[in-house]
């Protein structure tokens, strides 16, 4: 099968699958040279390809010129649906990363690059998980710190409070959108996970108003980093170097996106993404051992750091959405679950007279991510997918009650904890059985639930915690942000707050993302086999 | 050849009307009604009547409106439900307009798309509905086969996408009674599937053997065999061993070129055999060098758990539809019909017949 070894992380079979092929035409810019007809194609050692040619008397060799397939091309293509690991692995590698820091000038010239790196809570469940004794995020955390500064990395972060802007951005966003009530607006849908943003884009473009515009905690941390942090260092985005470490191959496409690219300055948001595989690579082959305790003198962080959201390991957007509209509620409201499936949990919120006046869901896996898009184009009234359905009967809509408000939708089974990008499970030296009826196949998924347990520190406790509140410092350093990058005219408050026009063009900016629908331009193979 | 052989095939019908190859052809399990699909996009109903051999009559022509080749169709066992696969990449789910009533005799309602399953990524090759067509499923050229759960008013939720083939998957089947999948592949092997009640769908068998793509699966009547029709010249029999496992116990040879279909039938007409063993029923296969062959299996007398079924080939005709391949084989599964075929090939026509000793 096309899938690389580490999008085939689990047997939960239930990823996405890159399509049989690339279909990005090659383009040929060997110049054909007059009079030279027979020659033949060598390979060398370095797998470079040259055109030997044979007719004259003396041999010459010229070298081809490889093809290139960049990201840009893979995101304005839909002849996948994800792209292949191979397409990637060149601009967006623990390579590049190690070829950027070793070129990068010294810190007084004025081309130098301050290397950042931000490490997602994912990356550091997985990596916490793969240590022989059970490890806190925050040991793991300092210890991958410990690493980058050896290579030369001048700040690292995690990702969580990038992810608390993020899903007070999302809160504000739902509030919007269900104030406004329109065609489109409701259910929102999860925005953070790339590869459902990916797929929608190409297949599913009736689903894209229904996504939210939120930016992801990684392209936060972006603007985060290059903006706000990047002005108090008094640098500009295009002299920082930001790395991220993620859970997901396809945050290396995010990254990519032209959104996220900075005309004025020529950078992106962040330059480079790596895997958690790819970091647990980069410190085998720099002989480091994350077992071994380092000195920790972390300086003071400015930026809050491993804050807990609860309720999902994902991100935990419906869980934020949930008790933003509980503690805004006017009537005291109950929480029911239901968790039909694997990877499904519908949650819903009802007043005491046993109304509902909330369904969410959390919706894992390309599976179930199916019955979202059914689901979603039913209750809206739109028309869902591709292809002619003109004898499609009209189905009524259905009553409100049924409908979701809001889903979590991520694009792998399990959630981020099992991305495709995290480490693989200890194996054993015979491997794992296959034998359905041993636990072969579970043994994944235990070692999912070991991950999931190490993102929440709770070895032992099975469980996440319940709802801690925000603290106020949060508050005021959130808003903070907020007010030092979109500058409204009267000092913002709340983070929900309407601030003037500029401002909130700036939040647009800032905190908010678009997609497009990504027309196919292939039509088959016309295969009839 | 088919001299010697006890019984034989006679067409009682030849239906024409689709404008490109037919490539699959199914029996109503509750009303007189078959259903042929083409690559001219549309699907034909005929109406049959009259016993023993019956008079078939041109009902009516479904133009579906898929974008593409309509590849396979299935009959829910209900007999309401039409599911179509097409190279479009869907699947149609049709119904009649204001046939809901009780009766057999055919309504003379328009037919439309109650539901259009999407998801594969490319040409859909199959689509069977579970005996108790609370699920159907479906498969690909994208190498994937989905089970979808039949909801109330004519909705599908996906309750599994298995990505188990390496290969374009050309065939999947139901047991006859338990929930159990059969997958048939370009990759040469078959799969078989179950729910985990607490989890997913999963692959728990893969069955070797073939030396080329396999085309076409079908379940005996009992369950207790799967048939499996290769680009190998060959039908294999595999026989289940244990509860989730099966082993192929016979390989019948007969075909000088690629089978592409085989079906299973119960049969009244039984011949009965000197050791007198339980009988297995009728088994047909067809496909690339225009032949139709039909073997009668019993279990041997004395069987053990692993033991082969006997098997005698009975009838043979040659050129079925002329020169052309024949796509599909299927047995009438409707009491009094069973021992009618229909067989549909790149001619574009449709032919019953009837098997009768010789």
């Amino acid at each position: 099968m096309a899938f690389s070894g580490a999008l085939t992380l689990t047997d939960l079979n239930d990823f996405i699958t890159p399509a049989q092929a690339c279909i990005k035409p090659v383009e040929q810019t060997n110049k054909p040279e007059p009079g030279a007809a027979a020659t033949e194609i060598r390979i060398d050692s370095g797998g470079s390809y040259y055109e030997v040619s044979k007719e004259s008397s003396t041999p010459s060799t010229q070298k081809l010129q490889a093809a290139e397939i960049s990201l840009n091309d893979c995101l304005a293509c839909s002849g996948c649906i994800t792209s292949a690991e191979s397409v990637l692995i060149t601009l967006q590698s623990h390579a590049e990363v190690l070829s950027v820091l070793s070129s990068n000038p010294p810190s007084s010239s004025p081309s130098y690059r301050v290397p950042v790196l931000s490490i997602s809570p994912q990356s550091l469940a997985s990596l916490s998980a793969s240590l022989p004794t059970p490890t806190p995020l925050q040991t793991v955390l300092d210890r991958v710190a410990a690493f980058a500064a050896s290579l030369g990395f001048v700040h690292v972060f995690d990702t969580t409070f990038a992810r608390e802007l993020a899903l007070r951005e999302h809160v504000a966003e739902f509030s919007e959108r269900k104030a406004r009530g329109g065609d489109g607006d409701l259910p929102m849908l999860a925005s953070a996970c790339p590869g459902w943003v990916c797929y929608a884009e190409k297949t599913h473009g009736e689903m894209l108003p229904f996504i939210a515009r939120t930016k992801s905690p990684q392209q936060i941390m972006g603007t985060l980093v290059k903006e706000w942090l990047g002005e108090k260092w008094g640098k500009r985005p295009d002299q920082i170097y930001h790395v991220t470490v993620m859970p997901c191959y396809d945050k290396k496409l995010e990254a990519s996106r032209s959104d996220f690219y900075n005309e004025q300055y020529s950078t992106r948001d962040v330059d480079c993404v790596i895997t958690t595989g790819e970091l647990d690579l980069l410190m085998r082959e720099k002989g480091f051992d994350l077992c071994l305790p380092v000195a920790t003198s972390s300086p003071s962080s400015p930026l809050p750091y491993l804050l807990t959201h609860s309720g999902s390991s994902s991100g935990s957007y419906l869980s934020t959405i949930l008790t933003h509209i509980s503690e805004t509620s006017s009537v005291p409201l109950t929480l029911t679950s239901h968790a039909p499936r694997a990877d499904l949990e519908e949650l819903t919120l009802s007043t005491p007279d046993g109304a509902p006046i909330f369904r969410g869901a959390r919706c894992y896996g390309f599976r179930n991510l199916q019955n979202v898009v059914r689901r979603v184009g039913r209750s809206a009234g739109v028309q869902v997918g591709r292809g002619a359905a003109g004898r499609l009967v009209p189905r009524k809509r259905e009553g409100k009650g049924e409908r979701y408000d809001y889903v979590e939708v991520m694009a792998c089974p399990g959630g981020c904890v099992n991305g495709g990008g995290q480490l693989k499970p200890p194996r054993d030296a015979e491997g794992l059985t296959r034998d359905w009826a041993a636990d072969g196949v579970r043994t994944d998924k235990a070692w999912t639930r070991e991950v999931e347990k190490a993102y929440w520190d709770t070895h032992g406790i099975p469980t996440p915690p319940a709802s801690p509140k925000l603290g106020t410092s949060l508050d005021e350093v959130a808003v903070r942000v907020l007010g030092e990058l979109c500058k409204p005219r009267a000092e913002a408050v709340r983070w929900d707050e309407r601030m003037d026009d500029e401002a909130e063009e700036r939040r647009r900016r800032f905190f908010r993302t678009q997609y497009r629908v990504v027309e196919s331009e292939v039509v088959g193979l016309g295969v009839k086999w | 050849m088919g001299v010697d052989l006890p019984y034989k095939l006679s067409a009682i019908a030849e239906l024409t009307g689709h404008e490109d190859r037919a490539w699959n052809v199914a029996w109503n399990p509750v009303k007189p009604l078959l259903a042929t699909c083409s690559a001219d996009k549309t699907v034909r109903l005929y109406g049959y009547s009259g016993i023993p051999t019956p008079t078939f009559s041109f009902h009516t022509s479904i133009s579906t409106d898929h974008g593409k080749t309509v590849r396979s169709i299935a009959w829910s066992p209900s007999g309401e439900t039409l599911a179509t696969a097409s190279f479009d990449s869907t699947i149609g789910i049709w119904q009649q307009k204001g046939a809901q009533d009780e009766d057999e005799e055919v309504t003379a309602g328009e037919w439309q798309c109650a539901s259009l399953l999407e998801g594969h990524e490319t040409e859909c090759k199959s689509v069977a509905w579970s005996a108790s067509g609370t699920l159907l499923a479906s498969c690909s050229r994208d190498k994937t086969v989905w089970v979808w759960e039949v909801q109330p008013d004519c909705d599908f939720e996906c309750l599994g996408v298995l990505m188990e083939h390496t290969q374009d998957v050309k065939s999947v089947a139901w047991h006859p009674s338990e929930e159990i999948l059969a997958s048939a592949s370009y990759d040469d092997t078959i799969k078989l599937y179950l729910d985990d009640p607490s989890d997913d769908w999963f692959c728990f068998e893969t069955l070797k053997g073939h030396t080329s793509t396999v085309w076409s699966l079908a379940w005996a009547p009992g369950g207790r065999y799967l048939a499996s029709a290769s680009d190998d010249c060959t039908v294999r029999i595999w026989k289940r061993v244990a509860e989730h496992q099966w082993e192929c116990v016979c390989v019948l040879e007969g075909h000088e070129r690629t089978i592409y279909s085989v079906s299973w039938g119960m049969t009244t007409t039984k011949r009965v055999s000197e050791e007198g063993g339980e009988p297995l029923g009728w088994l047909a296969s067809a496909g690339g060098d225009g032949r139709i062959n039909i073997w009668q299996l019993e279990e041997a007398p004395n069987s053990t758990v692993n033991s082969p079924p006997k098997y005698e080939l009975i009838s043979c005709i040659e050129n079925g539809h002329g020169d052309s391949d024949i796509n599909s084989i299927v047995w009438c599964p409707r009491a009094g019909y069973q021992d009618l075929l229909a067989t549909v090939g790149d001619d574009g026509m449709a032919k019953v017949w009837k098997i009768e000793v010789a």
